[in-house]
């Protein structure tokens, strides 16, 4: 259970993180194509990419989660050793009332 | 002043564009998370619900809940953009009509991405508790429903696609 609320945190973070640093990056010109566009071409280009980014976090998410394998139901083991043993016990008692009819 | 004809055609006109823009802005991402809250509710009491009896569940579910984060995401995302569209413009220049087209195109695009996201977030909500519910139940059904979540989660994002394009075209008119 653990494991499973880190995971959600982090993807959480990254699906934040990742669309506004690629807005920032866009409007401070940090990334390397971005200098000579028009702010039209800008607002495109940065609303995609951000939505993008978007999708492929969760598409990432999606993989991680279906890939770990469901936790399959144990059954309790006494409960399974006392079931065992009523089964042979009902054996020789069927046998013993078989005889009998 | 004017003749003293008054209408809510000229109340309207001169309403600044940079107020429309504002409660563009606003509607952007406060409705956004209204839906977004919304769907997380709805999928968050159901799938607590639900693992009660299979706590099975709660790992694979929790992407109903990632998607339904992901429209408010895409709120912020565009009241990002749309915020670094506002410029300011001398006064003699706010009622051209450059102006006033920038002003509106900004609060359609607000209104857009505030609620396309609203009902996509409602749709995801309800579609995930149905989801963690039947998976509870019969988890072969896991993935039959997860193909209906994201086709619901595609209605977002034509808004998105709809109001970042309607964005980029609002230029106000140059100082000069």
């Amino acid at each position: 259970m653990i494991g499973v609320v880190n995971k959600f945190f982090v993807t959480s973070i990254f699906m934040w993180a990742a669309p506004v640093a690629i807005l920032y990056g866009f409007n401070h010109k940090l990334l390397p194509g971005s200098t000579q566009l028009s702010p039209e071409s800008m607002t495109l280009w940065s609303g995609i990419l951000a939505v993008i980014s978007v999708n492929v976090v969760i598409g990432l998410y999606i993989y991680l989660a279906m890939k770990e394998p469901s936790d399959k139901h144990e059954p309790d083991p006494k409960f399974l050793a006392d079931a065992k043993a009523s089964m042979n016990q009902l054996r020789p008692g069927e046998a013993d009332r078989s005889k009998q009819e | 002043m004017v003749a003293s004809s008054s209408s809510w055609s000229r109340a309207l006109v001169q309403i600044s564009p940079y107020t429309f823009s504002a409660v563009g802005i606003a509607i952007s991402i406060g409705v956004s998370v209204l839906g977004a809250a919304w769907g997380i509710y709805i999928t968050g009491s159901s799938l607590i619900g639900a693992a009660i009896k299979a706590p099975r569940i709660t790992s694979k579910n929790l992407i109903s809940v990632i998607f339904c984060e992901a429209v408010a995401i895409y709120g912020v995302i565009v009241a990002i953009i749309l915020q670094t569209k506002l410029e300011s413009v001398p006064s003699s220049k706010i009622y051209e009509p450059e102006s006033l087209r920038a002003g509106y195109s900004i609060f359609a695009s607000g209104i857009i991405v505030g609620f396309a996201n609203l009902v996509c977030g409602l749709c995801v909500g309800i579609i995930g508790s149905s989801c963690a519910l039947s998976d509870a139940q019969n988890s072969s059904l896991f993935v039959k429903i997860l193909v209906i979540e994201i086709f619901g989660s595609a209605l977002g994002l034509f808004g998105v696609i709809v109001g970042i394009i309607m964005s980029a075209q609002a230029t106000w008119p140059s100082k000069a």
